[in-house]
């Protein structure tokens, strides 16, 4: 009897907190966090709420959104993707192959040049994908281990077929028009990436998809019994991450002006980074399109600000390591209290 | 065919299991042997002393850190820091060294304050991802993917970037091209000693048969009244411990402190351990496993580095091999 009346006597006064939780919980902890820094960046940091600022903050976030979105959706089925990275370097090298190459021939059809190269592109995403996928779909093998193959096998393609040289001679529509372009004042990127983060929106909440994805991630074996086509959507999933992965590259490219093949190695950790932020939950099932966007654009103004206090890109990365640490044990401990709760 | 189904068969294969078991063990030996035998027809040096004595050594510092990643992955982690923690030790110890070689300090004082400061920063990085694994049940992916940037940072950092020469003799010496057996290169012996103890530490002790429960069964282990945090956390730390020391071993050789060293370390440390047998579910492994895994990948690159195949290529190759090696980790978990 004692027990049972401390118990309630504890609790009770708890409302005001009680609703601080819901309410914490309900919005998250990334948006404040970002909200916070935004206003201490624009304080504090000079030049940092500037016009070509925020547009080269916009830009530069919108190609790790698109890469987060697709490695959100594979994390959410229990898996992994570390060959993104590797996906964008080798649609930038394949497709500005393709695109120079077609150069001379086709010079009087740019669009289709720039189609061809696009084209080839996301076929490198899909190859990839399509691979990933089946190996975790059908032999149950650790998803870890056969995207850390096909990284290896796509990082040494885009290599070898480069020699590691950049590869120039895009269609100056492509670059300038696209890549570098201003579509109502925003960079294309950006529209990109938002519509990316629509579809997915739309996938998430309102498709079959989205909600085998879940059940996947949630309980395989579930999911197995309840009639899920796993294999397919399985499948689907890793395809999807890697043609997001290869679009991102295609835009990377055209920014760029030619394809790399050492386009940028710490994207596929970034990406991950981005959607562990974010709260998606490494054990599958759980995760938010629209707080991976966001989680992508906290890792950016992050640097952005860093950049612009002119701190060491060296000690960035330090930093860098331990906000992923803290920002994944702060959700853990949050999540802990509510389940306490 | 579902999980489900595979764990029904698995159940009902008794002597075939085991006979497939065993063909399994020695299908690494004889593709070694078969891989070596065929290039032996097109490139007879392959079989060279000295080019077996090269092998050797490489393969010396392969087997320690994929021993340490072997620790770990036992438990069902991972560390994905590995690489970047072999630069900072790297990087680390060959400045301090080399700072106090500048003063007047005895050698065997330098040398000393190498190994302290090598292994005593290796101490700290498995502190860190085993502390915060173990007592936050964070997912060991995301706590080294952190402490992969960090120490990343943290080597190029300290080291402005630029590879830190002189190194003092002596400490090359001791852990590189010193007499410790006359005849048998240093590092060989050093990493055999290594094996020797993790073989007693991972077979004969309390702490190394835990490891293997924690990792085949985490509830099993807590419900038997093991303490698993603990027991998680040596983990974590003897495998940084054990990737320290290869860290020394590397920094002796070249002679210099590389803030690139560990470059791909990691990548190769985890594809050593998977392909020599080590299971990414935890609870299967061992040094006999991580040595021919090691083994196997020394081999396989330098005997495409003497049949001149493009670097490019040997990239391509190795995720091949990692994904085949994926392919027979799931066959012998499913027959085992």
């Amino acid at each position: 009897m004692m027990t049972n009346s401390t118990d309630h006597g504890g609790a009770a006064p708890n409302v005001a907190l009680d609703k601080f939780y819901r309410l914490y919980g309900a919005i998250g902890f990334l948006p404040i966090m970002l909200l916070g820094l935004i206003v201490l960046f624009a304080i504090f940091v000079p030049h940092f709420l500037i016009l070509p600022n925020v547009l080269n903050v916009l830009r530069s976030s919108s190609y790790l959104v698109i890469l987060a979105v697709g490695q959100m959706l594979v994390l959410m089925v229990g898996g992994f993707d570390l060959s993104v990275g590797a996906v964008v370097a080798l649609t930038s090298v394949s497709s500005a192959l393709v695109m120079a190459g077609l150069k001379e021939q086709m010079a009087d059809h740019p669009a289709l040049i720039i189609l061809a190269g696009v084209v080839t592109g996301l076929g490198c995403g899909f190859l990839v994908g399509l691979v990933n996928g089946l190996c975790v779909a059908f032999l149950s093998v650790s998803p870890f281990m056969v995207s850390l193959g096909t990284a290896s096998i796509a990082t040494g393609s885009a290599l070898l077929l480069t020699n590691g040289i950049p590869v120039y001679g895009m269609p100056v529509g492509y670059v300038d028009g696209f890549g570098r372009g201003l579509w109502l004042k925003l960079p294309s990127a950006v529209y990109l990436a938002i519509a990316i983060v629509a579809v997915v929106f739309v996938l998430q909440n309102f498709t079959r998809m989205g909600r085998y994805i879940v059940a996947i991630g949630g309980n395989l074996q579930a999911a197995i019994v309840s009639g899920v086509p796993t294999r397919f959507y399985l499948v689907a999933t890793y395809v999807l991450c890697s043609v997001f992965a290869s679009i991102s590259g295609l835009a990377l490219t055209a920014q760029i002006g030619s394809g790399q093949a050492a386009i940028n190695s710490q994207l596929t950790l970034e990406s991950i980074a981005a959607a562990v932020i974010a709260g998606v939950s490494l054990k599958g099932g759980v995760g938010k399109v629209e707080m991976v966007a966001l989680g992508a654009l906290f890792l950016l103004i992050l640097t952005n600000a860093m950049d612009l206090l002119t701190i060491d890109p060296r000690i960035q990365t330090i930093f860098l390591g331990v906000i992923v640490v803290l920002a994944v044990a702060l959700d853990e401990l949050s999540t802990r209290r509510t389940k306490r709760v | 065919m579902s999980d489900v189904d595979v764990a029904l068969r698995a159940r009902e294969t008794g002597t075939a299991g085991a006979l497939w078991r065993s063909l399994l063990a020695v299908l690494l030996p004889i593709l070694i042997v078969a891989m070596e035998l065929g290039v032996y027809l097109i490139e007879p040096r392959v079989l060279s002393i000295g080019n077996l004595r090269n092998i050797l050594i490489q393969s010396s510092y392969l087997v320690l850190f994929a021993s340490a990643q072997m620790v770990v992955i036992l438990t069902r982690g991972f560390d994905l820091s590995l690489g970047a923690s072999v630069s900072a030790i790297s990087v680390a110890s060959a400045l301090v060294m080399t700072g106090l070689d500048a003063g007047d300090v005895a050698p065997w004082i330098v040398v000393l304050a190498g190994l302290v400061t090598g292994l005593g920063l290796g101490f700290l990085v498995g502190l860190f991802n085993g502390g915060i694994i173990s007592w936050l049940g964070i997912n060991p992916f995301v706590v080294t993917l952190g402490s992969l940037n960090i120490c990343l940072g943290l080597a190029t950092t300290i080291s402005g970037g630029r590879p830190v020469f002189n190194v003092p003799d002596p400490f090359s010496s001791l852990l590189y091209n010193g007499k410790l057996i006359p005849g048998v290169p240093v590092p060989v012996v050093l990493a055999a000693a290594a094996c020797v103890l993790l073989y007693f530490l991972l077979d004969r002790t309390v702490f190394g048969r835990a490891l293997y429960l924690i990792g085949n069964n985490p509830r099993a282990a807590r419900l038997a009244g093991l303490p698993s945090r603990r027991y998680l956390l040596f983990a974590y730390i003897l495998g940084a411990l054990l990737a320290a020391f290869g860290a020394l071993m590397l920094t002796a050789r070249t002679g210099s402190g590389e803030p690139n060293l560990g470059g791909s370390l990691m990548l190769e440390s985890i594809a050593a351990a998977v392909i020599g047998g080590v299971s990414l579910q935890g609870g299967v492994g061992g040094v006999i496993p991580v040595i021919l895994g090691s083994l196997f990948i020394t081999m396989m690159s330098n005997a495409m580095n003497l049949l001149r195949i493009d670097g490019y290529i040997q990239q391509i190759l190795l995720g091949v091999v990692i994904i085949a090696a994926i392919f027979l980790d799931r066959i012998r978990s499913t027959r085992a």
